[in-house]
């Protein structure tokens, strides 16, 4: 990543890229750009395959991000031009046809992932740090002098295979064996492109989760990798990751050589901290004394039941957690109920979901397009 | 800036913050404690500045985001000094008429005044606002004076003079007796003589020693520990190192909350300032004395306050108590000689020593000396912190300085010392306030939590709640609390559901008796008074809900159910649109029913009838679908 921040609407115009974007929607590629570059990346648009393809060759992006609907090209000849052509940069396919089919096509065609549009700030930001450590790796792998071309594998023999079958199917030699030599080789790319698939979603399971282990490596590192540090150590954990992910107590318990079954004791004990993902909002409702006494239990009972969740659980989507705090010291405004990191006093139905419908309003706000 | 060499730089260091502050002519003290800043107080200070500097004032005018001022009720708070006018609920609107008011001209400012209940006059400053006037705000009276985040703040009101003091002329010897002869009781809850642990820390074998703040403060309902760790974390510290001087001790802890992001970041902020002044680390004021301050996070356990458990936490292990055979005093933190004290009770510190134990012991009662920090909450005018000399009733502090219970509500009780203590009546509302007297009447001082509850609070629910908080925050490493909490929950849920027992409550004091002896720590131990002072003295209410399945709170939603009085109703539809659930149905004619079956009694149709018409209505349970059969006519809003 590079260190200088590019100045907002200018286009870098030499050196190595992060993101290229590739998409006809002007808008929507700008708004991409903006965030990107926002979160310290360099980015470069092109609004046809054509260009976007040349920028690909010469600029050595990390990741492209490829929309399926293009000017000049169908979306996946593009993708399949784009792996030939620079075949370490990672794509990432965005479509405003959000169909699961269109997405297992373009996984299957070797896209890193699939984006629907509108795409959320947070999750294009995440992405794209995720494929850059992906194509780091792969650059690592190519090593010096292997950034050309990349031996054909399994699948591509396949492809061709069927490519070949096709033509002579096309010239009409029909034959029984060739046909049933063209189902077999289907078949078997199928199935090959579906391990295939897999294979990627492990590797980027196991890219994320080698990123949540050098996170809390840095974590451990604040304590000096201090066994007395443990409880401090999980605080910083479940603020970073909102939660305390399996993996990363499995880590901490092999790094501070503290059993994992003491990892987990702690872990239940105290109320700070959470074994299940939290949602992005977090909706406390102050059950202390002074609140109990001004009708707390009724506000509970109300927000759980707009919300459609009981304390302790999060939504479906993931987006609010309703929880119930002892004493947030904020008396005065008894009852009152903490969202995020703002107070409301008793709030009613309708005032509630006001501040329910603009924290949403707010994450739609911050997507590009 | 340097260093703190000696006695005489702090000196010279104070003079020039002194002048530094009075090189503005007036000082605008905006509060920032959290209460405030829920309110809004952020944004009032920054445009206070905003203008101030638009007006080019900047010389002459100071805004100050200062620690908790205690009024929360009426919040944002601003104090203008030197004058020491206050506004209440201020906010960015007001402010160009407030500038307007510092320059000199006239602005109408009234609304922001406090009136007096009595005479509808305004007035205006901080020492004849009732709830001020009668406080002695010892601890809390530089809250309003100092920028928590600037040690200079600290030091210009007379900051660290204690700790040169120490340094340069006494002994640890005449520091620990000092405040042995001030009979300063620690503040945390059981309210031990301070000096007389401090002593045994002192002799305890064992090098090295350590000193802790309990800064956990696990009672719902009681925030004065961290309004004084926010708003005056210095004022802490040196207490701490002043304790540490006087015990030998090498290290200290604060142990907070993690609940509490403020107060953790302004402790932090004043540990790194101290340390660069040379008021912490190697050789503190050339005196040969040296000690250091860790923070460490308590991760919410109710029990981890315990001081045998905090110390645990503080070594890493889940934070729950040890039989204490030998005090943690003298065997803490790694097996070594540990003094724990609460946040009031080492901000006390200083000002002992600056004053002198005998100024101390001018204060209070026979066998509490000092103030108290209350926080006053619940069903009451003036929610907020507040300051008391010690043998003041509770009369006065709820209603003096209270004011009393809102909206024309009957006082029935006030609970002290949290889920450790007890409900007391009105018929004892003329008891001095003292460690001993609240321990007398089956409640405790605890650490100072004081809640108001009206008659629409219900004395089974209250010790309900509180016997669910301890159930749970029970570690359950010894049965009687283990257990005994859970099957007095048991009984108590039976009975707010109206399926008591005539015998439940012979066990539920049976149950208490015991656990009372048996228990490992505090946290079992003390877990029945709640139960215990509500039977004690409103044994009625247990009755009525046992026998006649009737709450007469109106609290107990298994008891009661929601009810659309047809006369009274304005058909203006708020019930309907309040109701989460849907369950409030409207018929062709405008007639407005609770469809029974789908209310959840979350009470928002109660919250959202107009006033004029209080039309919903809470009526006992058993009543619903035969209102006139002979049962008690329903309650109207004043169940
Ligand atoms: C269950 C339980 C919880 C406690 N929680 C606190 C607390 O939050 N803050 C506190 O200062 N003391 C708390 N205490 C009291 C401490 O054990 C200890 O007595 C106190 O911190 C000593 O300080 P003091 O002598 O200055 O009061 C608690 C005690 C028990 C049994």
């Amino acid at each position: 990543m590079n260190t200088r921040k590019p100045v907002a609407g200018e286009q870098p115009a030499e050196g190595p890229l992060d993101v290229l974007i590739i998409d006809g929607e002007e808008a929507f590629a700008a708004a991409c750009r903006r965030t990107l570059e926002h979160a310290g990346f360099r980015v470069a648009t092109s609004g046809t395959a054509g260009q976007g393809l040349a920028l690909a060759e010469t600029r050595h992006p990390g990741v492209v991000l490829l929309a399926l609907e293009l000017p000049d090209m169908p979306g996946a000849e593009a993708l399949g031009a784009l792996s030939r052509q620079a075949p370490a940069a990672v794509p990432v396919v965005a479509s405003a046809h959000g169909t699961v089919d269109a997405a297992v096509e373009s996984m299957k065609l070797g896209a890193f992932d699939f984006l629907a549009k509108p795409v959320g700030a947070e999750k294009l930001v995440e992405t794209v740090r995720r494929g850059l450590n992906l194509s780091v790796l792969r650059k690592e792998a190519a090593g010096p002098g292997a950034a050309g071309a990349q031996a054909p594998d399994k699948y591509d023999l396949l492809l061709q295979g069927l490519d070949v079958l096709g033509e002579a199917y096309s010239l009409g030699l029909e034959k029984r064996q060739l046909l049933d030599e063209l189902t077999w080789l289907e078949n078997e790319a199928k199935y090959h492109a579906e391990s295939l698939g897999q294979i990627k979603k492990k590797e980027r399971v196991i890219l994320d989760i080698r990123n949540d282990l050098l996170e809390s490596d840095v974590i451990m590192r604040r304590y000096d990798f201090h066994k007395n540090a443990l409880i401090q150590v999980l605080l910083d954990v479940q603020e970073k990751f909102r939660w305390l992910p399996r993996h990363v107590l499995n880590w901490i318990s092999g790094r501070l050589n503290i059993p994992v079954r003491d990892i987990y004791t702690i872990a239940h004990f105290y109320e700070a901290f959470s074994l299940e993902p939290r949602g992005r909002h977090i909706v406390q409702v102050c059950t202390g004394t002074a609140c109990h006494v001004r009708g707390a239990s009724e506000l509970l009972t109300r927000i759980s039941a707009t919300l459609g969740v009981k304390p302790g659980e999060t939504d479906a989507r993931q987006a609010f957690t309703l929880e119930t705090v002892h004493c947030i010291g904020c008396c005065a405004l008894a009852p009152v109920v903490q969202i995020d990191s703002r107070y409301h006093r008793n709030p009613s139905k309708s005032q509630f979901e006001k501040i329910i419908q603009s924290l949403e309003k707010e994450e739609v706000d911050t997507c590009p397009a | 800036m340097s260093r703190i060499e000696t006695p005489a730089d702090l000196a010279r260091l104070r003079d020039q913050a002194v002048a530094r502050r009075n090189s503005r002519g007036t000082w605008v003290a905006v509060c920032a404690g959290t209460g405030c800043r829920a309110y809004g107080a952020e944004a009032l200070a920054e445009s206070l500045e905003k203008e101030v500097e638009k007006r080019g004032l900047g010389k002459k005018i100071g805004v100050r985001k200062t620690g908790c001022h205690g009024f929360c009720e009426r919040g944002p708070l601003v104090v203008v000094q030197p004058s020491d006018v206050c506004y209440l609920g201020a906010q960015p609107k007001n402010v160009p008429a407030i500038v307007d008011k510092l320059e000199g001209k006239d602005a109408a400012l009234d609304k922001l005044l406090y009136v007096d209940a009595e005479n509808g006059k305004p007035l205006a400053r901080l020492d004849e606002i009732p709830f001020y006037k009668h406080q002695q705000r010892v601890v809390l009276g530089d809250n309003v004076h100092i920028d928590a985040s600037d040690i200079l703040d600290y030091i210009a009101v007379g900051g660290y003079a204690a700790l040169a003091k120490a340094l340069s002329g006494m002994t640890p010897e005449e520091v620990l007796q000092e405040v042995k002869e001030a009979k300063l009781r620690g503040r945390g809850g059981g309210g031990f003589p301070a000096g007389r642990k401090w002593e045994t820390t002192r002799k305890a074998p064992g090098e090295p020693k350590y000193v802790i703040v309990n800064a956990d403060e696990g009672d719902p309902g009681a925030y004065m520990d961290r309004s004084i760790l926010e708003g005056n974390p210095h004022g802490v510290l040196e207490g701490l190192i002043l304790g540490a001087y006087a015990i030998g001790a090498g290290e200290g802890f604060i142990y907070v909350r993690q609940e509490y992001p403020l107060a953790r970041e302004h402790a932090q902020k004043a540990l790194d300032q101290a340390r660069e002044y040379g008021l912490l680390g190697e050789n503190i004021l050339g005196s040969g004395f040296s000690f250091d301050v860790k923070i460490h996070r308590g991760a919410g356990a109710f029990v981890s306050g315990e001081s045998s458990a905090l110390m645990s936490a503080i070594e890493g292990h889940v934070g729950e108590p040890r039989p204490k055979y030998i005090h943690t005093s003298e065997k803490g933190v790694w097996g070594k000689p540990s003094c724990l004290n609460n946040v009031e009770t080492w901000a006390n510190v200083p000002h002992i020593i600056n004053r002198g134990a005998e100024w101390f012991t001018g204060m209070g009662t026979e066998g509490s000396k000092g103030t108290k920090i209350f926080s006053l909450v619940g069903k009451v005018n003036n929610t907020g912190l507040v300051e008391v000399p010690m043998g003041i009733t509770l009369r006065d502090i709820i209603f003096k300085i209270g004011g009393g219970v809102p909206g024309g509500k009957k006082f029935k009780a006030v609970q002290t010392g949290g889920p450790s203590g007890g409900v007391i009546p009105e018929s004892m509302l003329d008891l001095p306030v003292d460690f001993d007297e609240l321990t007398r009447v089956g409640s405790m001082m605890g650490s100072g939590g004081m809640i108001v509850m009206d008659e629409n609070t219900c004395m089974v629910d209250t010790a309900r709640y509180y016997m669910s908080f301890l159930a749970h925050e029970s570690c359950g490493k010894c049965v009687p609390c283990r257990e005994g909490t859970r099957q007095m929950l048991r009984i108590l849920d039976r009975i707010v559901a109206g399926e008591g027992k005539e015998e439940d409550l012979a066990v539920l004091e049976e149950l208490g008796d015991f656990m009372e002896d048996a228990s490992l720590c505090a946290l079992g131990q003390s877990a029945p008074f709640p139960v215990l002072s509500t039977l004690k003295y409103f044994r009625g209410e247990y009755e009525e809900h046992i026998r006649e399945k009737r709450c007469r709170a109106g609290v107990c939603t298994p008891l009661i159910a929601y009810d659309i009085d047809q006369e009274t109703c304005g058909k203006c539809g708020a019930c309907l649109r309040a109701c989460p659930v849907a369950a409030v149905d409207q018929s062709a004619d405008k007639v407005f029913t609770i469809l029974q079956e789908k209310c959840i009694k979350c009470g928002a149709c109660f919250t959202a009838c107009p006033e004029k018409f209080s039309a919903v209505i809470k009526v006992p349970a058993y009543a619903i679908g035969k209102p006139s059969a002979g049962n008690p006519p329903p309650a109207g809003k004043q169940v």
